[in-house]
């Protein structure tokens, strides 16, 4: 994948909508772990979170730079 | 010997309350500098033109709870992506075009501050954004539209760094949970609901009268933000949401339900006879005793099993009690007093289903939260309605797209380069405060913090960051003490507006670009043009925010009055819970922006009341009426309920004596009915007549009915 995209005219970083997707996607699977107690389970939920959130967001980033 | 004795323990009773109270403070200081710095240091690294945004979305987004800071963060990304697509097709349509420009921009900014102050919570604060991040990425470059895109893409990813940092750094860092508050708040609200149904005495104790906000009024509206926004952060399931939903909507029923009851004792006062107040006070009894031998805060599941089983156990009491003193006290009571008497023994029953009914919701809420098993009992998806008065909105609108005209009309006269400034400062301001309760001392506030930030940032700009910083590191550091200090501004109430103008202010005028630069004209001629923006803000506050005391209580009448008139000719689909939100929702609003004195927000809480219970009972007579057959009952009915629309419609002294003939003659006609009917039938009847009963009982104090008799403003 390039750096940089063109999304509707416009050049932006590839960043930023594989970011935002990750957001989406982290929201999607937050409810539904929530729901399905598993934040009960887990020592720290904020860095279980993150660390889900970091995954989501880095494994498309390594098509980029890899 | 007893200071020696003393002296450990009150060491340990001082070091406990620090850590209640100021450790949190000191947490939340920290936590908040060390999100702001990681900010500034990621936007500097990946090379971002300006990096104070990102701090200073830090700032703003950061909360002491982790939910309201996911809250608030969401809708500011959700502002920023409709206020950045609306900037890009302004410029793309209209860059050549100020008319048109200017035009589309006062509509935006005044749709954006209508929706502002017409939505709640953080989505108030969404549309907010929306409205003013059009000034920011739009306004600069005007002149030169194509780099629009850049600025546009760097504000969204400077917005984004600025909201990540503040996310993690709360949910990561000592985080604190807005759920569990809601949990101690739940607890709280329990026992003080405790402490008053035990209170018998004073509710039948003569003169007693509704004190706005008694029996947490306000914590309704209260309690849904927190709910709302705890569901953003982990751990808080839609179940333990929906019950605490449910639990909201069941303590806003009681309260009314106690409150009527406390209206009609107060109301009928001298008229009713001593031995019909002795009888209710007897009729009473089993709800106090059952709620005095209980424990106020249940910490078990257990301990609520034991309330429920007793409450339960007074229930069946309480309906031996009411028929045996119904049959007491008939032959010889007037119809009037007997009216009184069996609508307040009929509220002292409902108080107590609705007593056992929530006991029950807080025992599955409890369990739930202790030992995370889903409960049986079955729970409901509870919508919170909310009311804004359309009058509000459009004099919001009104004053957005007023204040963007009229600094723009400065920039066209004066052709100065920096009124871009004003113009973005003026329309901020006019929206990020009109939705606080006092807009023109938030705006004072603000001038105040702002004039002090640049003081402060001028001695940053040209002798600080110039003598002692080199690198990240040390910018870092000598910006710390500052952002700190903000941030123990922000946790204090009293300096929120202050704190505000000073991070804003500070931020605009510091030296944060990824080069030092620093222009002694630029930084004087900027400061100036925010300081008449801040001018113009407050003076769009003070023409347009003429919103006075009896102007209030006219608006708050006529609509509790058309929401009966809708209740009684439109389709009832309306549930007791909608009516119960809307109405409190609304009255909130109305107390925050109306100005209204204490004598004057005791007065429109009753109204709210009397029109929560007439509502109720028309919504429970025609649901009734449509299993009634066809007979004098059913028309007698329906007579009723037209009266009643008219009186509310048109309200006069006149046709309130008619609608209580015209109730009275009712009761007695359904009465009369019921001697020939069957017993499903009778059953029915009975219920009709009871709440028109009810609804005539409230009528006679004409004290409590949304009609505007006399100035209550002085």
């Amino acid at each position: 994948m390039p750096l940089e995209i063109t999304l509707l005219g416009i050049q932006m970083p590839t960043l930023l909508p594989i970011f935002a997707a990750a957001a989406v996607l982290q929201i999607l699977v937050d409810r539904i772990l929530s729901d399905a107690g598993v934040y009960k389970h887990v020592w720290h939920p904020g860095l279980f979170r993150t660390a889900v959130f970091v995954c989501l967001f880095t494994l498309p980033c390594l098509l980029i730079y890899t | 010997m007893t200071n020696t004795m003393a002296q450990p323990f009150s060491w340990k009773r001082t070091a406990l309350e620090w850590l209640a109270t100021d450790a949190p403070v000191l947490t939340y200081m920290a936590k908040a500098t060390f999100a702001g710095l990681l900010a500034l240091v990621i936007s500097m690294t990946l090379n971002l033109p300006d990096p104070r945004t990102a701090i200073f979305t830090t700032f703003l987004v950061m909360q002491p709870q982790s939910g309201l800071v996911f809250s608030k963060s969401y809708y500011r990304v959700l502002g920023t992506i409709a206020g950045v697509g609306v900037s890009l097709l302004m410029m793309g349509l209209f860059a050549q075009d100020p008319v048109w420009f200017i035009a589309f921009f006062a509509l935006w900014i005044g749709l954006c501050t209508g929706a502002g102050l017409k939505f709640r919570n953080f989505q108030s604060y969404g549309f907010v954004l929306a409205g003013y991040t059009l000034c920011i990425v739009a306004l600069p470059v005007i002149e030169t539209p194509l780099e629009i895109f850049s600025i546009a893409v760097s504000r969204f990813s400077e917005v984004i760094i600025g909201i990540m940092s503040a996310t993690l750094v709360s949910d990561m860092v000592f985080p604190r949970k807005l759920f569990d508050s809601l949990l101690a708040s739940e607890r709280e609200r329990f026992a003080n609901l405790f402490a008053i149904l035990g209170e018998g005495d004073a509710l039948f104790a003569a003169g007693t009268e509704t004190e706005p906000g008694s029996a947490g009024f306000s914590g309704v509206v209260g309690l849904h933000a927190v709910r709302i926004n705890s569901s953003f952060e982990s751990g808080t399931d839609r179940k333990a949401r929906q019950l605490s939903g449910q639990l909201n909507q069941e303590y806003m029923h009681l309260s009314t339900t106690f409150h009527s009851l406390k209206n009609i004792l107060a109301a009928a006062g001298e008229r009713m006879p001593i031995e019909v107040r002795e009888s209710l006070a007897g009729l009473y009894a089993p709800v106090a005793s059952v709620v005095n031998a209980s424990p106020r805060t249940p910490v078990s599941v257990e301990e609520l099993d034991g309330i429920i089983a007793g409450v339960l156990e007074a229930k069946q009491m309480l309906q031996t009690l009411v028929e045996e003193e119904q049959r007491r006290l008939a032959p010889y009571l007037e119809a009037d007093a007997y009216e009184a008497f069996s609508s307040a023994s009929g509220l002292i029953v409902r108080l107590l289903g609705e007593l056992h009914i929530h006991c029950v919701t807080y025992r599955a809420f409890l369990r739930h939260r202790l030992s995370g098993r889903a409960s049986r009992e079955l729970s409901r998806v509870v919508r919170f309605s909310t009311h804004t008065d359309s009058v509000l909105v459009a004099l919001a609108a009104l004053r957005g797209s007023g204040v963007l005209l009229v600094t723009m009309l400065f920039w066209i006269v004066t052709g100065w380069p920096y009124a871009t400034l004003t113009v973005t400062l003026a329309v901020v301001l006019g929206l990020l405060i009109g939705t606080l309760p006092s807009p023109l001392a938030a705006v004072m506030n603000f001038f105040k913090g702002g004039v002090s930030a640049v003081a402060v940032a001028a001695v940053y700009d040209f002798y600080i960051i110039p003598e002692y910083t080199s690198d990240m590191l040390t910018l870092a550091l000598v910006l710390a003490p500052v952002l700190a200090v903000v941030a123990w501004w922000t946790t204090q109430p009293r300096w929120s507006g202050f704190a505000l103008g000073f991070i804003f202010l500070f931020m605009y005028q510091c030296s944060l670009d990824p080069y030092y630069r620093v222009d002694p004209t630029v930084f004087l001629e900027s400061t100036l043009a925010y300081l008449i923006g801040i001018g113009f803000a407050g003076l769009a506050y003070l023409l347009v925010n003429f919103w006075s005391c009896s102007l209030t209580q006219q608006r708050v009448a006529k609509i509790l009055r058309r929401q009966i008139v809708t209740l009684c000719s439109g389709t009832i689909t309306v549930q007791r819970s909608a009516l119960e939100s809307t109405g409190r929702d609304m009255v909130q609003q109305f107390s925050t922006q109306g100005r209204l004195n204490l004598r004057s927000s005791r007065l429109v809480y009753a109204w709210l009341l009397s029109t929560l219970e007439i509502g109720r009972a028309v919504i429970a007579v025609r649901r009734g009426r449509k299993r009634l057959p066809l007979s004098a009952a059913s028309d007698s009915v329906d007579g009723a309920i037209y009266a009643i629309r008219n009186y509310f419609a048109t309200p006069s002294e006149q046709m309130r004596r008619m609608l209580l003939a015209t109730l009275k003659e009712a009761v007695a006609v359904l009465h009369a009915q019921g001697a020939s009917a069957g017993a499903s039938e009778l059953k029915r009847i009975k219920k009709a007549a009871a709440e028109l009963a009810l609804i005539r009982t409230i009528m006679l104090s004409e004290g409590s009915l949304p009609v505007v008799m006399e100035d209550t403003c002085r």
